[in-house]
């Protein structure tokens, strides 16, 4: 089954081609990864299957639904959940809040549940608390769950933005570039939390620079240079891949270096 | 109802009016293409304007030439103060858009509030610069003072033209306007910029306030309906457009003396408000599309 | 990291976060021991005290602009007051009337409004309220324009009124209570989380499902229901309306209480508005430079002290649970 299916999607800011005409496959299982130098077009690539950015062309199937178009709310409520490169973490509320508000759509209670608080809201709440800890435990931030999210250092923000995200409960996830900043323990954290998300049946779906992550990670791998698509395949396939080292790896180890 | 001339009459004075809001609108543009910023307290110093104008006049004795220059002058200072003591605390701090505006808005009441301590809640007028009976247009009385409005507004505009094409302060705030950061990085100093165009903004308040000073009143509360007109002008000719700014003026002005005409003055600013409200769902880009 | 369980341990941080209701209960003890005139002063501080728990639900919380609340105060108090003295109508369902006017006309504006953004946002709010205190000069049939309407009923329920003036502080003090319960509910639940997480990024709240545009309206409406109580009460405890207590100087002193008292945290509405009223008792002469005194105290306060006298707590306390209770 395809969980995803991006179709000759073109975005043009002015006459710059962000994305250009790219076309791949995310499948059910496993973990998919987006690579490609900087200016590649990924987050971009993210933002319009995210539904932040509405595509000029193409078409962009989830689980066969075309998506184009349909607000990110929307589209989080039918279960595709993004996180962010730059992050967008509520930086005054705990990290447990945060991981709160990544339930929002599980929960349902309004505005005069809020203030009467029954019996059900209580319940909901204490779900909710609970779940958002199991989610905390998962990524290691359970003994920061009181602190708020700001005085996290770059890699634990980078860590429980990926918790928020699962608290969606999303059938696919999106991970903009979730290693970077992280130190090599975080990132060998990271590795585990994706593997484990995967194997509970989410679909994952990452842009990363980190090659070491891609290559322990990924199932897949599709990469882009300049908006297209050059190349797709296991990792090991795309490592070996002509046009790749030509575009990508050899650029990442000057850019490194 | 339906007279020709009575129409001609009005859309005359709504002409008059339409410049000041325009100037007014102009000064808005001014400081936001600097720095964008949008300055609650524009009509402060259109109020200051008259108000200063009317005193060195009428408990001077100066005379209403000078009077004007001395007031524009140091309305000017008192917008550079302005900048000093609020503003740019607040641009060092990072301050949200927000809160930029809550304290510009809250400077208006100050100066409104430190107006009315020291001359009182009369309203003021000003005579007409020249005291000759107006012209007749046919039927239609075309006053001197707005012929005033119209010169002035006319020269101003000139100027400003003049100044922001030929002299490097003015092409720096343009280049400001574009793009700060690269303005900044090509040596252009940011900072003295946002001085100069609220200074340049106070200005062009001052003078819209005291040109229509003798055709209205002056009074310490007549600040916020003015700057509103103004930033309504502002809107409608597409935010950070000086022409348009002025152009907008013009459209509120008329359509204003119109439903003054139709609806009597009571609603004038309720008029001013909608349009205002209108541009603001339907047309937020104004009538020439925002400048950004 | 450690963690800091502030509930456990009764030390001074804790105790400094009661401080701002020790403050407040000092304020309307001695409003009571005192009633006549400190009462009634007080009394208008926990009218305003309402306004701004409003204000902050919709600003503190979602981190929206609304310049316009006082078209909300202006509807929901002119209503209250033209159907309890023109129309004999007992004065808690015209209270109720009155909020539910004004809670309409958020929702018909509501819509257009919170799609705007930045200055947009600032001076489309501001218009609103320029517009319903134009309209309440000029529609004279009914509100009497400058002149106002007088002889409004007192604050009460059937044939009992409330009419001594520590009678009066007691029910307001009820319902500010109950105003601060309802804010501190809000803010620790699925919903005003939300308000919370729009308000520090929109994509961020976005992306996990949030529907942005219906959230903030919530909490506009919410805002505008305290400010029409806040207006509601108003008219009944002065007994008197005119336009221009709903003017642009209701606008600046709620946004001075927010400041003073501390945007986005429970307590401040009630601190804040308290702290403001007195001012003008406490410093002699004081009166004539309000709206002055308090325009210059905005801007200090926004250039140094931007997150109000809560910030000075909070640099004191070392960031426990968040809860600025």
């Amino acid at each position: 089954m395809t969980r995803l299916s991006v179709q000759a999607v073109t975005k043009r800011f002015g006459g710059v081609t962000a994305t250009g005409d790219v076309s791949f496959d995310v499948p059910e299982k496993g973990v998919t990864a987006v690579i490609g130098p900087n200016g590649a077009g990924k987050t971009t690539l993210f933002s319009l299957v995210s539904g932040f950015l509405t595509p000029d062309q193409g078409r962009i199937l989830f689980d066969g639904e075309d998506i184009v178009g349909m607000r990110p709310d929307r589209l989080a409520a039918r279960g595709l959940v993004r996180t962010f490169q730059l992050v967008q973490l509520f930086p005054d509320l705990t990290t447990l809040d945060n991981v709160k508000v990544g339930q929002h759509l599980q929960t349902r209670s309004g505005l005069l549940a809020a203030v009467l608080r029954p019996g059900s809201t209580r319940r909901e709440e204490a779900a909710v608390s609970a779940r958002a800890r199991e989610l905390l435990a998962l990524v290691g931030l359970l003994d920061v769950a009181d602190q708020p999210a700001k005085v996290l250092s770059y890699g634990q923000q980078r860590l429980l933005e990926v918790a928020r995200a699962l608290a969606a409960g999303p059938r696919l996830v999106l991970l903009d570039e979730p290693a970077a900043g992280l130190d090599a323990a975080e990132s060998k954290r990271l590795a585990a939390v994706i593997r484990t998300i995967a194997d509970q049946g989410v679909t994952v779906l990452l842009i990363e620079h980190d090659m070491s992550l891609v290559m322990n990670v990924a199932d897949r791998v599709v990469v882009l240079d300049f908006g297209r698509k050059i190349a797709e395949g296991a990792p090991a396939e795309v490592r070996a891949h002509p046009a790749v080292i030509a575009a990508y790896l050899g650029g990442v180890e000057i850019a490194d270096g | 109802m339906a007279d020709p001339t009575y129409i001609a009459q009005v859309l005359v004075s709504g002409l008059g009016t339409g410049c000041i809001y325009g100037l007014i609108g102009i000064g808005f543009c001014v400081i936001y293409n600097a720095s964008g910023i949008v300055n609650f307290a524009q009509g402060a110093f259109v109020m200051l304007g008259g108000m200063l104008t009317q005193l060195l006049l009428m408990r001077y004795g100066v005379p209403l030439l000078p009077a004007a220059a001395v007031a524009i002058v140091v309305v000017a200072a008192m917008g550079m103060l302005l900048e000093r003591l609020v503003v740019r605390p607040l641009w060092d701090r990072n301050a949200t858009m927000f809160v930029m505006i809550l304290a510009t808005l809250a400077a208006q009441i100050v100066v409104e509030r430190a107006t009315l301590l020291a001359v009182g809640d009369q309203p003021r007028t000003l005579p007409v610069f020249t005291d000759v009976p107006p012209l007749m247009l046919g039927r239609v009385a075309i006053s001197v003072q707005l012929l005033w409005i119209l010169g002035a507004s006319a020269l101003v505009i000139a100027a400003l033209t003049a100044f922001f094409r030929y002299t490097l302060a003015g092409k720096a705030m343009r280049a400001c306007s574009i793009d700060r950061e690269a303005a900044a990085l090509q040596g252009i100093p940011v900072k003295r910029m946002l001085a100069l165009s609220f200074a340049l903004s106070a200005a062009l308040g001052a003078t819209a306030g005291i040109l229509i000073t003798p055709t209205q009143y002056t009074a310490f509360n007549v600040g916020v309906p003015f700057a509103i007109s103004g930033f309504i002008a502002a809107i409608v000719g597409g935010f950070g457009r000086p022409l348009g700014a002025f152009l907008g003026g013009l459209l509120l002005g008329l359509v204003q003396a119109g439903a003054i005409a139709a609806l009597g003055s009571g609603l004038k600013n309720v008029a001013a408000l909608s349009m205002l409200l209108v541009f603001l769902f339907l047309r937020p880009g104004g009538i020439l599309g925002a400048a950004k | 990291m450690k963690t800091l369980r502030s509930t456990t341990s009764p030390d001074w941080r804790s105790a400094l976060r009661l401080l701002p209701w020790g403050l407040s209960a000092l304020f309307v003890g001695y409003g009571f021991v005192a009633g006549g005139y400190p009462a009634t002063v007080i009394g208008f501080a926990l009218v305003y005290a309402v306004f701004v728990t409003g204000l902050n639900l919709f600003m503190g919380y979602t981190n929206q602009v609304s310049f316009g609340q006082n078209a909300f105060a202006a509807v929901g108090g002119y209503m209250s007051a033209v159907l309890t003295t023109t129309y004999q109508w007992p004065v808690v369902p015209a209270m109720g009337a009155g909020v539910a006017a004004a809670v309409l006309l958020a929702l018909v504006i509501g819509y257009p409004t919170l799609r705007l953004k930045g200055h947009y946002l600032a001076m489309g709010t501001l218009a609103i309220g320029l517009i319903t205190y134009e309209i309440a000069v000029e529609w004279q049939s009914v509100t009497q324009g400058y002149l106002g309407i007088s002889g409004i009923p007192p604050l009460g329920v059937g044939s009992y009124e409330v009419t001594s003036d520590r009678g009066q502080l007691a029910l307001l003090v009820a319902i500010v209570l109950a105003s601060t319960f309802i804010s501190a509910r809000i803010r620790d639940s699925r919903m005003g989380r939300a308000f919370l997480a729009l308000g520090a990024s929109e994509n961020g709240a976005m992306a996990l499902g949030v529907d942005v545009a219906r959230t903030k309206l919530l909490a506009f409406l919410v805002s505008a229901a305290f400010a029409a109580l806040a207006g509601c009460l108003f008219v009944h405890v002065v007994g008197y309306v005119s336009p221009e207590v709903f003017g642009l100087h209701m606008v600046i002193l709620g946004f001075t209480m927010l400041y003073v008292g501390g945007v986005g945290s429970v307590a401040g509405p009630l601190v804040g508005a308290l702290i403001v009223s007195l001012m003008p008792e406490v410093f002699r002469g004081f009166k004539d430079y309000q709206d002055l005194a308090y325009g210059a105290a905005l801007i200090v306060i926004l250039i140094y002290a931007p997150r109000g006298l809560a910030s000075l707590f909070d640099r004191a306390k070392a960031r426990p649970r968040s809860a600025d209770l």
